[in-house]
């Protein structure tokens, strides 16, 4: 696709704990294209995070490693180029806000300063003008009487707000694509969807891609447009949101359906998926999703299944469908 | 299974008091009738003795599971496996060894100034036969394999009786200083209030006396003797074991399963004992593997700069000796260093390991 | 606590260590009243009596003193005193204890300063490089380093310094010349092994200190966002994550100055011979001279106080969060 900007091809992503190899990512690929908000989804623990950390090489090196794959942004590989260029990529050209805005914010530091260091750094403006331009970024999320709160500390701020500081952070330089790891999770209900608005916006107006993380499927119906479900640290099912929602193939992807508490439809009880999540030290030969699934076969215990396509965008990891 | 702990408890402290009372007859037998059984140094050892025994390895023993999941936190530090297993050889060293060696006090002017075995020095000795100073080479012996100092005392048995100083003076003061400090620190969360902070704005006033010259002056206006000199170290070191307990008792009480406790009609008394203690018993005992060390510095320091009892073989006695002959006799200002230089490394290394041991967030 | 309320604290904690104070003065003061009677005073005593009728002495020496008047009177009088300037008469040296130390404060104050400076900032560096180079050769000579250090008793690193560098090689004195101008390099050379000795072990503590505080920050999460940021690896350690953990170490550093001061400096000046305050107040012990001893206790006393106030107050002001509450 030419107007593709991030690339993810087979990336694989193991940790080296003291009880074992962890293979939180294990072959997984797909496409982010200019102005799209792609969903990561699946459960905690299925490697969605370990996925983004190593888009910009962000993974703990004592015990994780980044093993193998590429991961092209405009044809670059981010896997193999150089720290210096990496440097001025990340907070540049790909931003990234993470989940819990209490720790990811520097306590010492205040919150005008922390929204100005990347500009200075990146777009090499002195100190007035870089803190005048944050200043219109913060009022530009919705901070309320930014210019005196930017003399302020993170910890003066409720947990929205600081989010909203690191949004705004993350938009300084005009990032071409924005990572955002679970930002809504930690946050009150109201206040998740007033951020989502945020998100909302930026595609929009902005024509920024997003590359969203969650677990909270409800969240990924308001701000989607593709959608990529993940299991076991792989890929289970990707398509558009209709096809994911509307057709959903893969067993896992059912399940999660399933699992939304619906007002239209009437249900005695919620429907949880059985079983519990795979260890990833280890795993089984095979579809990684076979303890837990309704439909497996003999073979999907046998052979890991390849890549099936449905129909235009939608595709499926799994042995009913090949 | 909670009723079977119960009596077993009761026993336990049954016949705790009963081998308190045994002690406190032979006491009294002493000081009446028999003329001294044991010095009352002994007698503090011995108390010290029972108290381990019941409240130390009989816990251990009984909850073996839990003694044995932090023993094998502990040994997966390399570090604190090489300092436990000095200290036992110290310890065997201190129990035996002045059995086995000469009588470190024995002054022998013919045999001054010994190097070790593998060194020779030359000396100036005052020949009897021809009245004048011969130098001659005098090469290490094995009958002082470590050499002797200026009044010809043997080395190897001066070090001996050293670790047995240091451990009767670490284990006591320590001992001494981490019950002061616990009883107070108990108190005062338990007071609260007014007792709360009278008992704190004391500590701190001891907090802020300089403890080694405190100690000096103490010391000096006394006399310098062992018994006091560990009593003392104690009565003055007692305050950061104060301070956490107190801050563990005050953290504790607000948690739930106090409450949980309080609720279901447990005394106060039961509370602190059950689990109160259980629950600072790792940071009392972390403190103590490291007060143990500097304790023994501090009596070190103390005989290092005259202060120590003369009477007393210690490290730093012998060390004050060897400061003065650092040209004509290097070994006996070398040696005890040494040997204090490894014990408080041992130590300083096993109390990491039980630290490490003890913190859940260190995978080990 | 308001942006005002800093004030307030620090006010408070005035207070609140002029209240420990005057606990430490009162403490002193029976200790001096307790003590058994000093042997100069003795001394004096007998010189005096042998020409005049001994019971005369004694209640000469009693009223030169104030021993006569009831106690509160004589605490009264002590505390006056104290704030007067008049800080008791040395025997031993025959001076007023005031310009006894007047004129020995200086040796302490620059062997410890000399000490602290080479300590802590080596020690910080050595810890922060070691922490962000975990489990690397590098990191385990530093760790084993730091507990050597902890572990060698700084009077007998003292006295092995003298043997293999005074004694056998011959490159310093082995006794301290008081002649030397201050500020000389003669005068700076001579301090070599003293700093070493008063300063490793300090510098093995401040290492750990360091290491773990580093260590600490380096997991949380603000790092990443840092390196998310694109910035060099070195602004990433050198401003968010030192800033971090430099409290935590400044704190500890202060803390432990008290410690060092009447502990580690007292030796060291006595094995090198430097007649700082340590060894002024070591010979009036031994020379029975209370008053002096007496007055530097309460000197140790008042510089801890004062450390640990300004300790609390450092805290306070650098760590935001309890500035702006």
């Amino acid at each position: 696709m030419n107007n593709t900007v991030l690339e993810v091809r087979q990336l694989r992503t193991y940790f080296f704990t003291r009880s074992g190899v962890v293979k939180a990512v294990d072959g997984i690929s797909f496409g982010l294209r200019k102005g799209e908000s792609l969903c990561l989804v699946g459960e905690s623990g299925c490697g969605k995070t370990a996925t983004a950390l190593s888009v910009l090489r962000l993974i703990d090196s004592p015990p994780g490693r980044i093993m193998d794959g590429e991961i092209l942004y405009h044809g670059e590989d981010l896997l193999r180029c150089s720290a210096e260029r990496l440097r001025q990529i990340r907070g540049n050209r790909i931003a990234m806000i993470f989940q819990d805005p209490q720790t990811s914010l520097n306590p010492v530091f205040t919150v005008g300063d922390q929204v100005a260091e990347q500009i200075k750094l990146h777009l090499r403006l002195k100190s007035k003008p870089a803190m005048e331009r944050a200043l219109h970024l913060m009022e530009e999320v919705g901070i309320p009487q930014a210019r005196e709160r930017m003399r302020d500390y993170p910890h003066q701020f409720s947990g929205g707000m600081k989010q909203r500081v690191m949004i705004a952070a993350a938009l300084s330089c005009e990032p071409e694509i924005l990572i955002a790891d679970e930002p809504t999770t930690a946050l009150d209900t109201t206040i998740k969807a007033q951020i989502l608005d945020i998100f909302r916006d930026l595609k929009q107006n902005r024509n920024m891609s997003i590359l969203f993380i969650t677990h909270d499927l409800g969240t990924v119906a308001g701000i989607a447009d593709r959608i990529v479900v993940m299991y076991g640290g792989r890929l289970a099912e990707a398509g558009t949101v209709l096809d994911i929602f509307d057709q959903p193939k893969h067993p896992y992807t059912h399940g999660l359906i399933n699992c939304l508490p619906s007002i239209s439809t009437r249900r005695q009880r919620l429907t949880p998926i059985p079983g519990m999540i795979p260890s990833l030290i280890d795993p089984p030969e095979g579809c990684i999703f076979t303890p837990r699934c309704e439909r497996r076969m003999p073979i999907c215990s046998q052979e890991r299944p390849k890549e099936v396509v449905i129909s235009g965008e939608h595709v499926v990891v799994c042995h009913l469908y090949s | 299974m909670g009723q079977i702990s119960n009596k077993v408890g009761g026993l336990r402290n049954l016949v705790f008091i009963g081998s308190l009372l045994v002690l406190g007859l032979i006491l009294l037998l002493d000081i009446y009738l028999v003329d001294k059984i044991l010095e009352p140094l002994g007698y503090f050892y011995l108390f010290f003795a029972i108290l381990v025994i019941f409240y130390g390895l009989y816990p251990l023993y009984v909850n073996r599971r839990l003694t044995k999941y932090y023993w094998e936190r502990t040994k997966r530090h390399r570090l604190a496996v090489f300092g436990l297993s000095f200290i036992a050889f110290l310890i065997a060293v201190a129990l035996i060894g002045p059995f086995l060696t000469q009588d470190p006090t024995e002054v022998n002017f013919q045999e001054k100034n010994f190097p070790p075995v593998g060194f020779s020095i030359q000396q100036s000795v005052y020949d009897l036969k021809t009245g004048e100073f011969v130098t001659r080479e005098t090469p290490g012996t094995w009958k002082h394999p470590l050499g002797t100092d200026d009044k010809g005392r043997d080395m190897l048995a001066m070090l001996v009786s050293g670790a047995r100083v240091s451990f009767q003076v670490g284990l006591l003061a320590t001992f001494i200083a981490i019950l002061i400090g616990t009883i107070i620190g108990v108190l005062s969360a338990y007071l609260g209030g007014w007792g709360d902070m009278a008992l704190m704005r004391f500590t701190d006033i001891m907090m802020t006396f300089p403890f080694f010259l405190l100690l000096v002056f103490i010391i000096f206006i006394f006399g310098p003797s062992l018994a006091f000199i560990i009593l003392v170290i104690g009565l003055t070191g007692w305050t950061g074991t104060a301070r956490l307990v107190r801050s563990e008792a005050l953290s504790l009480r607000t948690r739930e399963f106090i409450m949980a406790s309080k609720s279901l009609g447990a005394s106060d008394a039961r509370i602190i004992f059950r689990h109160l203690i259980p629950n600072v018993l790792s940071a009392i005992i972390v403190i103590a593997t490291l007060s143990i060390p500097a304790v023994i510095l501090a009596e070190a320091a103390l005989s290092f700069i005259g202060l120590g009892d003369p009477t007393v073989t210690s490290w730093g006695v012998v060390l004050h000796s060897g400061q003065r002959s650092l040209d004509t006799a290097w070994w006996v200002a070398v040696e005890p260093g040494i040997m204090l230089f490894l014990t408080v490394l041992a130590f300083n290394f096993l109390g990491d390991g039980i630290r490490d041991a003890f913190d859940p967030r260190s995978q080990l | 606590m308001k942006r005002g309320g800093l004030q307030g604290y620090i006010i408070r904690r005035l207070i609140y260590a002029v209240l420990i104070a005057f606990g430490v003065v009162t403490i002193t003061f029976i200790l001096l009243r307790v003590g058994p009677v000093s042997p100069a005073d003795k001394y004096l005593a007998n010189m005096s009596a042998r020409t005049q009728d001994p019971a005369q002495v004694v209640a000469a020496i009693e009223a030169r003193y104030g021993l006569d008047k009831p106690i509160y009177e004589q605490y009264i009088d002590y505390v006056v005193n104290l704030a007067r300037g008049d800080w008791g008469w040395s025997f031993s040296t025959s001076m007023p204890v005031m310009k006894l130390i007047q004129r020995h404060w200086v040796y302490s104050f620059q062997l410890i300063l000399l000490s602290m400076l080479f300590s802590a900032s080596l020690g910080i560096l050595i810890g922060i490089y070691s922490a962000v180079k975990q489990y690397t050769r590098i990191d385990y000579l530093a760790t084993l380093f730091s507990f050597i250090g902890i572990s060698i008793p700084n009077f007998w690193l003292g006295i092995m310094l003298i043997l293999v560098f005074s004694v056998q090689l011959g490159w310093f004195k082995t006794y301290y010349d008081t002649g030397l101008p201050m500020f000389s390099l003669a005068n700076l050379k001579a301090l070599i092994l003293p700093v070493i000795t008063l300063g490793t072990g300090m510098m093995a503590g401040y290492t750990r200190y360091a290491r773990s505080a580093t260590l600490d920050n380096l997991r949380k999460e603000f790092v990443k966002t840092a390196r998310a940021k694109g910035l060099p690896e070195r602004v990433v350690i050198g401003k968010h994550v030192f800033r971090n953990a430099i409290l935590p170490v400044i704190t500890i550093i202060m803390f432990d100055l008290s410690g060092v001061v009447f502990g580690g400096a007292y030796l060291t000046e006595i094995i090198f011979g430097i007649p700082g305050l340590g060894r002024i107040s070591f010979n009036a012990i031994f020379a029975g001279d209370y008053p002096v001893v007496v007055t530097i206790t309460l000197i140790g006393a008042l510089v801890v106080l004062l450390t640990n106030l300004a300790t609390d107050i450092v805290y306070t002001w650098l760590d935001p969060r309890i500035r702006y509450d």
